[in-house]
């Protein structure tokens, strides 16, 4: 059956969300209150620099013109011009995202790698000390702001010990002549993990303790299912039990939770990326607002919310693709 | 985390005396309010753990509360310092203290340093209590009421109105909650009242997707079709049937919102949104402190412990209040 299908139907069913987010943040961008013209030119500027200004960003004209405007800009992928940075704001986005992107599924992946056997253990070892120790660590992670794990990393990894940098990051695929100490790509590669280390953690700590959290009590219910009880019965060993009739239909709810968290990440970007001053999506928006940099604001704004509803589908597609009623046939 | 009450899942209903039958919902209503709810924590070690910590917090915010807003200080000052004002009113920065040149010299006036102003940080750690837990309640509130109102209304009634309101969540839901909470204070007002108002938005999509829910379900139920049949108005079914019918899950939601609130107004006053200075705030106090993370370390400590000790009461509490009041758990 069509997972291209499904796929297709899970983008359609987005353009209206994106039209609404594209809505909310247009009307929020306008109430902000103060003059970008003025921001632009100083409290005393001529009249007809005013004019000219307003009349290149489109400001003269009445607030549902230009909202119908914004639209189907965006639609033909034009987000308008940024008046701080004096660049399309798209541009400046392309040259953002792609360093969240990498944060993010950075914090991510090392998310899922620790989380996935901890709940396991957890799981397996109910209610022994290995599972209380993890509860304990997820419990805290779910309950510490990242930004503070940021601030306690470098000071301990960065200041105290010097393992890693504090600030900055260095994108894998940059060329090595940007790159400060680097001649070769694999260089440049070796200081971006280098880089990358902490904020990764910082980031992926709560989705750790998330996933952690689901994983153990996904497993603990998956390990009581009647498929279960009947393979051990047939003498099953635990070990192929536990790899393979529990853990896949285990992980519907850890991709559920992974879905949910995207949100939570996504903010959380933003402070990392203020932690470590990294130039990612999440100083660009505080920039823009800062700046009073309205066309930025609507589109990193509206770039947010398109990167959490791929994330979505994403997400939505691998449950389709992991869940055994979807999978069964084609197994043995 | 949580040591549950241990009852047999199956001798529950027995014990339950506490009907709250004025309704004439009959025993279904059994595992439903207050003294339900406090019967079962009462014998849960995990959310009495959780009580205990958030029932401190709250102790220590309500008496910063009332210092600042009946006595301006006045007893911080007598008893401790001022959380605001600069010791010697100079206005100038100062190099932070932490606790252990404090160690050394012998002297242990600030137990935990001072900050760039001197100003002690125990005395703004006690004081940013109430930011946290003002914003945590009243934005846990909003959140609850209006995704209450919504979930309610538009799993009750269905069709088009669900349609439409469920749309609007979802577009609410899909921008990040911080940069939405930035986006509105930016657009209304960089203060408190506009923190908690956009946190508040943020969860209403997470109480509206649990009350919807719980809704569609109960609606078919037998004895909301008796009470339609007997001519009972839907609001009144709304209020008294199906809102108290949801009461467990939106305890135990409630509870873990308020800690997740708290998580991303510490954020956003770490950005400069969210409270001003002088309030002392623990997100501001941490994003003053980056400045100082060499020399005086432990300034970036105190606040995130005083966030986590608290956040970390009100999932507790959450836990055990979700074991405590679902009889399903039995492990």
């Amino acid at each position: 059956m069509g997972l291209a299908r499904y796929t297709l139907w899970r983008v359609v069913q987005a353009v209206p969300v994106l039209i609404g987010i594209i809505t909310i943040t247009f009307f929020l961008a306008n109430q902000i209150p103060g003059d970008p013209v003025q921001t632009m030119l100083g409290p005393n500027p001529g009249q007809e620099q005013v004019e000219a200004i307003q009349a290149r960003y489109g400001l003269d004209r009445p607030i549902h013109e230009r909202y119908l405007s914004y639209l189907s800009g965006v639609a033909a992928g034009n987000l308008g011009l940024s008046i701080y940075y004096d660049r399309p704001v798209l541009e400046m986005i392309m040259l953002r995202l792609p360093v969240t992107l990498l944060l993010m599924l950075s914090a991510f992946a090392f998310a899922i790698a620790t989380a996935i056997p901890l709940g396991i253990i957890s799981a397996k070892r109910r209610n022994k000390p290995a599972d209380h120790v993890s509860r304990i660590v997820s419990l805290i992670g779910v309950s510490t702001p990242s930004f503070w794990i940021g601030l306690v990393l470098i000071i301990v990894f960065a200041f105290y010990l010097g393992w890693f940098p504090a600030r900055g990051l260095v994108l894998p695929w940059a060329d090595p002549a940007d790159v400060r100490g680097a001649e070769t790509q694999f260089q440049v590669i070796r200081t971006a993990a280098h880089h990358l280390f902490l904020p990764m953690i910082a980031l992926g700590t709560l989705q750790m303790a998330q996933i952690t959290r689901i994983e153990r009590s996904a497993m603990v219910d998956s390990l009581q299912g009647e498929y279960v009880k009947l393979a051990r019965a047939y003498g099953v060993p635990e070990s192929t039990i536990v790899r393979k009739h529990a853990f896949q239909v285990a992980q519907l709810p850890v991709i559920t939770i992974i879905g949910l968290g995207l949100s939570t990440a996504l903010g959380g970007a933003v402070l990392t990326e203020t932690v470590f001053e990294i130039q990612g999506m999440g100083r660009l928006i505080i920039t823009a607002i800062n700046n009073q940099d309205y066309e930025l604001i609507m589109g990193t704004t509206f770039m947010f919310g398109v990167a959490y509803v791929v994330g979505v589908i994403i997400t939505d597609i691998a449950y389709a693709y992991i869940d055994p009623r979807v999978t069964y046939g084609d197994e043995t | 985390m949580s040591t549950p009450h241990g009852g047999d899942p199956d001798t529950e209903p027995t014990q339950d005396s506490t009907t709250t039958a004025a309704s004439g919902a009959g025993e279904v209503k059994s595992r439903v309010g207050l003294r339900y709810t406090l019967s079962q924590v009462k014998r849960d070690t995990t959310a009495l753990i959780g009580i205990y910590i958030v029932g401190f917090i709250t102790l220590v915010a309500l008496f910063a509360a009332i210092d600042y807003y009946i006595f301006d200080y006045a007893i911080a000052e007598a008893i401790m310092y001022d959380p605001e004002r600069d010791p010697d009113e100079v206005n100038r920065l100062l190099p932070p203290v932490g606790m252990e040149n404090q160690f050394g010299s012998g002297v242990l006036e600030h137990p935990l340093g001072t900050d760039h102003r001197g100003r002690d940080i125990f005395t703004r750690l006690v004081y940013g209590t109430r930011v946290a837990m003002t914003v945590g309640f009243m934005a846990t509130a909003i959140g609850l009421v209006g995704g209450t109102l919504v979930g309610a209304v538009s799993g009750f009634y269905g069709g088009w109105i669900d349609d439409v309101l469920q749309r609007f969540t979802e577009t609410i839901y899909a921008i990040p909650f911080l940069v939405l909470v930035i986006a509105f204070m930016t657009a209304f007002g960089r203060n408190l009242t506009f923190a908690m108002i956009g946190v508040g938005i943020t969860a209403i999509p997470v109480f509206n997707r649990l009350i919807r829910s719980r809704v569609v379900s109960i609606r078919e139920e037998d004895y909301i079709e008796a009470a339609r049949a007997a001519g009972v108005k839907d609001r009144h079914i709304i209020l008294r049937h199906i809102i108290p019918n949801s009461f467990a899950p939106v305890l135990v939601q409630a509870t873990l919102q308020v800690g997740v609130s708290i998580l991303i107004v510490a954020g956003l006053s770490f950005l400069g949104f969210g409270a001003q200075p002088p309030t002392p705030s623990w997100g501001q106090m941490l994003s003053q402190s980056r400045g100082y993370m060499l020399p005086a370390p432990t300034f970036s400590i105190w606040p995130g412990l005083a966030i986590l000790f608290t956040v970390i009461g009100f999932n507790i509490l959450g836990d055990g209040l979700q074991d405590a009041l679902d009889p399903r758990i039995n492990n």
